[in-house]
């Protein structure tokens, strides 16, 4: 969860215990670090990984650690976009009368909430998105594209000829968020209470109207605050699908560290990258909340 | 009528019966050289070779490019065959699987044979062999010969938890010293140091020791212990393929191109400079 905007910082003895906690745990780590550990540290290899100078302007380009980061932003838009689209598509079938819809949507979330992470998107990647995604000869239509049309799915998707992977990264992370967000918005739609519905339709609103004008903005604000934490856990979950070899920060990170044989900086420094990346996410997704309760006035 | 009708079946069955087991040979003779991977390769005019970065066969360089052993064995293919290289970086995990689905055509990723694996792919024959190696304290060894003088009390052999060669030292120096550590860093430092005498593991981590303090550390033995096969790895039904990349190591094997590549790679480190450290 992130921070209740609203609330005033008070400082009280529990947060004093619980920095000198946190000060004595750091402390006895970093003596065992450095005690018992035999590490050399080394960071000087760093500013490289993120920059690299570019033969032909002079000027410096991304490198690694850089790439990696934005190809992890890249599928996690990508997966957000798609997931929130079939999510709430799954979310409103869930919350409908008719058993039909709820069968659909309640077969789609219990079988993916129950296999893990992992284990589906090796199932996925392997059984489904392998057979299907090169069968839509995606590779061979990238190769035969201008110049802008590669620019624009560079910008959007990074490297071209690693599309193919990009899109099974995507759809696989889309698919297993999607589940989660279903049942968010299921329960917020199911959080309206039912005097609302009938106010709505003895002013005489159609079904479409009735869930536009009532039922929508009300459920938004029930499913913003976990909506926004999932979308954070998408940013994190993004990592598993390194072992597909989607070259995102963690893949990047790992063949780093390998190359380097500086295993702990790289590591840390991917951990700072993810943090940053979440944080902000928070802070933004906070703010969005907060402006939407002024708007609509807040409990 | 009847007759006749007869006998025109009986004719046209005979004479399929006759023109179709050669016609059909020939169809899955045809088949199976379209569908071998060298034609796919051709038709794209691009070589996709699956690799996983472990050093020095396949790693990142300061400007995120992949050098290595295997890069150089792969680019060179990919120049002898005419088309262009497309090197796809994969989970080692995931690696065979990925093959099998198609994502690229050749596993160029210093994989030993093991009859485990080869069930589910087939091997070309090998282009590199991998061993474990062994790097003694020069001062602390004076005089004594590999292996039988080493197995002796006063001797400390070092090596990482779990590695195969703990097994090898146990087996064959039992009357020696044998220290465990769970970091290879350790290991290496304590015959530097002069704790102990000897350290082995998998080349080419001996052999990068030795060339970096050739004055304190030196290979006792020169024969290849627990030797590995390393092989290019292909999906399974494509003789075509597995024909061209045999000969292919084959020829490269006689020429000394792959023994040349592979000493530059394994033999010390002339490219450490080339990696970010």
């Amino acid at each position: 969860m992130y921070p209740d905007p609203d609330r005033k910082p008070r400082f009280t003895r529990l947060d004093l215990v619980i920095i000198g906690l946190v000060v004595a745990f750091a402390a006895f780590i970093s003596y065992r670090v450095s005690d018992v550990l035999i590490y050399k540290w080394n960071w000087s290899f760093l500013p490289r990984a993120f920059f690299r100078p570019d033969p032909e302007t002079g000027g410096w380009e991304p490198n690694l650690l850089l790439e990696g980061l934005f190809t992890t932003i890249r599928l996690s838009i990508w997966a957000m976009i798609i997931a929130s689209v079939l999510g709430l598509v799954l979310g409103i079938l869930g919350s409908r009368m008719r058993l039909l819809p709820r069968l659909l949507s309640g077969a789609y979330v219990g079988l993916i909430r129950n296999i893990p992470p992992l284990v589906f998107l090796f199932v996925f990647y392997f059984f489904v998105s392998s057979q299907i995604v090169p069968a839509l000869g995606i590779s061979r239509w990238v190769r035969d594209l201008g110049p802008t049309a590669t620019w624009l799915i560079d910008f959007a998707a990074g490297e071209p000829r690693l599309l193919e992977n990009f899109i099974a990264g995507v759809i696989s992370l889309a698919m297993f968020e999607a589940a989660y967000i279903a049942v968010i918005v299921r329960a917020g739609i199911d959080s309206v209470p039912e005097s609302q519905i009938e106010a709505g339709k003895s002013l005489g609103l159609g079904p479409l109207h009735l869930f536009r004008l009532v039922v929508m903005p009300q459920a938004f604000r029930a499913i913003s605050p976990p909506l926004a934490n999932q979308f954070i856990m998408l940013v994190k979950d993004s990592s598993i699908v390194s072992l597909i070899s989607v070259q995102e920060l963690t893949f990047v990170g790992t063949e780093l560290a390998i190359s380097s044989q500086r295993r702990f900086e790289v590591y840390i420094v991917v951990a700072v990258l993810y943090f940053v990346l979440c944080f902000f996410l928070s802070r933004l997704f906070a703010r969005i909340e907060r402006r939407h309760r002024l708007r609509y006035g807040g409990h | 009528m009847k007759l006749f009708r007869t006998i025109a079946l009986a004719a046209v069955t005979a004479l399929g019966l006759a023109a179709g087991p050669p016609v059909q040979a020939q169809d899955t003779q045809q088949a199976l050289a379209a569908d071998s991977v060298i034609e796919t390769i051709k038709q794209r005019g691009m070589l996709r070779v699956g690799l996983s970065t472990f050093v020095p066969w396949a790693m990142r360089d300061k400007n995120g490019d992949l050098i290595g052993f295997e890069v150089d064995v792969a680019k060179k293919l990919a120049e002898d065959m005419g088309v262009e290289i497309e090197f796809v970086p994969t989970a080692w995990d995931g690696i065979i699987p990925a093959l099998l689905a198609g994502n690229f055509d050749v596993i160029i990723g210093g994989m030993s044979i093991t009859p485990q694996r080869n069930l589910t792919v087939n091997f070309t024959m090998p282009y590199a062999h991998s061993s474990v190696g062994v790097m003694a304290h020069i001062a602390s060894t004076k005089g004594l010969k590999w292996p039988d003088d080493y197995n002796s009390p006063d001797i400390t052999f070092t090596c990482r938890r779990g590695a195969t060669p703990c097994d090898y030292i146990k087996a064959n120096f039992p009357k020696a010293t044998l220290r465990v550590f769970d970091d290879q860093n350790q290991t290496v430092q304590e015959v530097l140091n002069g704790n102990a005498q000897v350290m082995m593991s998998s080349q080419p981590l001996p052999a990068f020791t030795i060339y970096d303090n050739p004055e304190i550390v030196f290979a006792p033995n020169e024969e290849p212990i627990n030797p590995g096969s390393e092989a290019f790895v292909l999906r399974k039904g494509d003789p075509d393929a597995l024909n061209f990349f045999s000969n292919w190591i084959m020829l490269h094997t006689v020429d000394g191109w792959l023994e040349e590549r592979h000493s530059y790679w394994f033999g010390g480190r002339p490219w450490a400079d080339q990696v970010a450290e």
